[in-house]
């Protein structure tokens, strides 16, 4: 706007420019006189009315071609402006509201997002407690195995003792019946065993 | 072959009855005695040699063939204990001897009205041991005894008597493992 009004006020120091050139003598005749009282500021009809002409005739001109198209040219910068500024206003509104839904699904993302870190913050707090209960489970479980390998090995191991002690006392005395008694030791031994022997008739 | 019991039994009874009668006529108690000692002797080697009582009832062979293996495995043996083996060999009867040894003890103690009483012992008996165990045997069996007598290291002591089948076990071997037994049977379990 502001570049179509320098452009009317160019057009109207041109139509000065012109009216200058047009008629110098005025002009000439205008700065040779200087004389002092009311006339210095009374107009002078000479110069006066041809400006008058030029001043009245550029301004049809203008009034006839400038005016409207410079009205015109307004108008449609008006109107351009204007559905500039509705759309604007507009696209304003939209991304106004468009931001309020991305607000609102930011906010819901946030809630679901902090939602789903306290379920898994839940879940993960309950697989440890049961993982915890499970190991603390199979843990008393092997501890109560081992307890009862080791009592059965204990056992075991306490049974194949005495078994090797009695073995090696029975070997012992074996070894000794056989080396250290005599014939008549052994038939004292037979001779009271018949006696104290079972019946052939017995069951 | 077919098998029928009664006549296997029969057949028992009849290699019995002749080994005995034969043995009988030809030397009396003594030779009885002595087939009776050699048919327990074979028995005892039959069992530990398998080979031997095969081939004996190995109907592969010709029953000439079983017939002479028997009569030149048991060559040294008495002639009567020979020729029944060789007969049993020759009609595929050899795996039969364990009955006849059974029979030809019944025969024994039914026609002889004799028990013969096996006394194993770890030393060699005298006189008063001898008298003394077969008093008792004759007062437990109420027949004539007969004594054999075998020698046994093994059984480290005490003595070993078997007749009609029973036996009477008062060896030290056998008593040192029921001591063995006992003691561990009465393990504590650990608990000590």
């Amino acid at each position: 706007m502001k570049a179509r009004a320098n452009k009317a006020v160019a057009g109207i120091g041109v139509s000065t420019l012109f009216v200058s050139t047009a008629f110098p003598a005025l002009a000439f005749a205008s700065e040779g006189e200087e004389g002092g009282g009311i006339a210095a500021i009374l107009p002078d009809p000479i110069e006066f009315v041809p400006m008058l002409v030029a001043f009245i005739l550029l301004w049809v001109i203008l009034a006839k071609f400038g005016w409207p198209m410079f009205n015109a040219m307004l108008e449609k910068r008006e109107n351009t402006i204007r559905e500039a500024l509705k759309k604007s206003e507009k696209a304003q509104i939209e991304s106004e509201r468009v931001l309020q839904e991305y607000k609102q699904q930011l906010a819901d993302a946030k809630a679901q997002a902090a939602q789903i870190i306290s379920d898994a913050r839940a879940t993960g707090e309950a697989v440890k407690a049961d993982i915890s209960a499970k190991a603390q489970s199979e843990a008393e479980d092997m501890i109560a195995k081992a307890k009862v390998a080791i009592e059965a090995e204990k056992k075991q191991a306490v049974a194949d003792l005495q078994g090797s002690v009695v073995d090696i006392s029975v070997d012992v005395a074996a070894k000794l019946i056989g080396e250290d008694l005599t014939e008549g030791e052994h038939r004292k031994i037979i001779e009271r065993y018949v006696s104290e022997a079972g019946s052939f008739n017995a069951n | 072959m077919p098998t029928n019991r009664l006549v296997v039994k029969e057949e028992v009874a009849t290699y019995a009855a002749v080994m005995f009668d034969s043995a009988n006529g030809a030397g009396g108690q003594d030779a009885v005695m002595e087939v009776r000692d050699q048919m327990e002797e074979i028995l005892r080697v039959m069992n530990a040699d398998m080979d031997l009582s095969q081939a004996l009832s190995n109907l592969d062979y010709t029953p000439q063939q079983r017939h002479d293996l028997a009569k030149a495995v048991f060559a040294d043996c008495n002639p009567v204990f020979t020729e029944v083996m060789a007969v049993m060999a020759e009609r595929g009867n050899a795996s039969l001897l364990p009955r006849v040894y059974e029979a030809y003890g019944e025969e024994l103690s039914s026609k002889l009205d004799l028990c013969v009483v096996d006394v194993t012992t770890a030393v060699a008996l005298d006189d008063n041991l001898r008298t003394l165990i077969t008093r008792k045997a004759e007062a437990d069996l109420g027949k004539k005894i007969v004594l054999r007598e075998r020698i046994d290291k093994s059984i480290l002591g005490g003595i070993i008597m078997s007749a009609n089948g029973k036996r009477i076990d008062a060896s030290m071997v056998s008593q040192l493992t029921n001591a063995r037994q006992v003691l561990k049977d009465t393990s504590d379990g650990g608990e000590c």
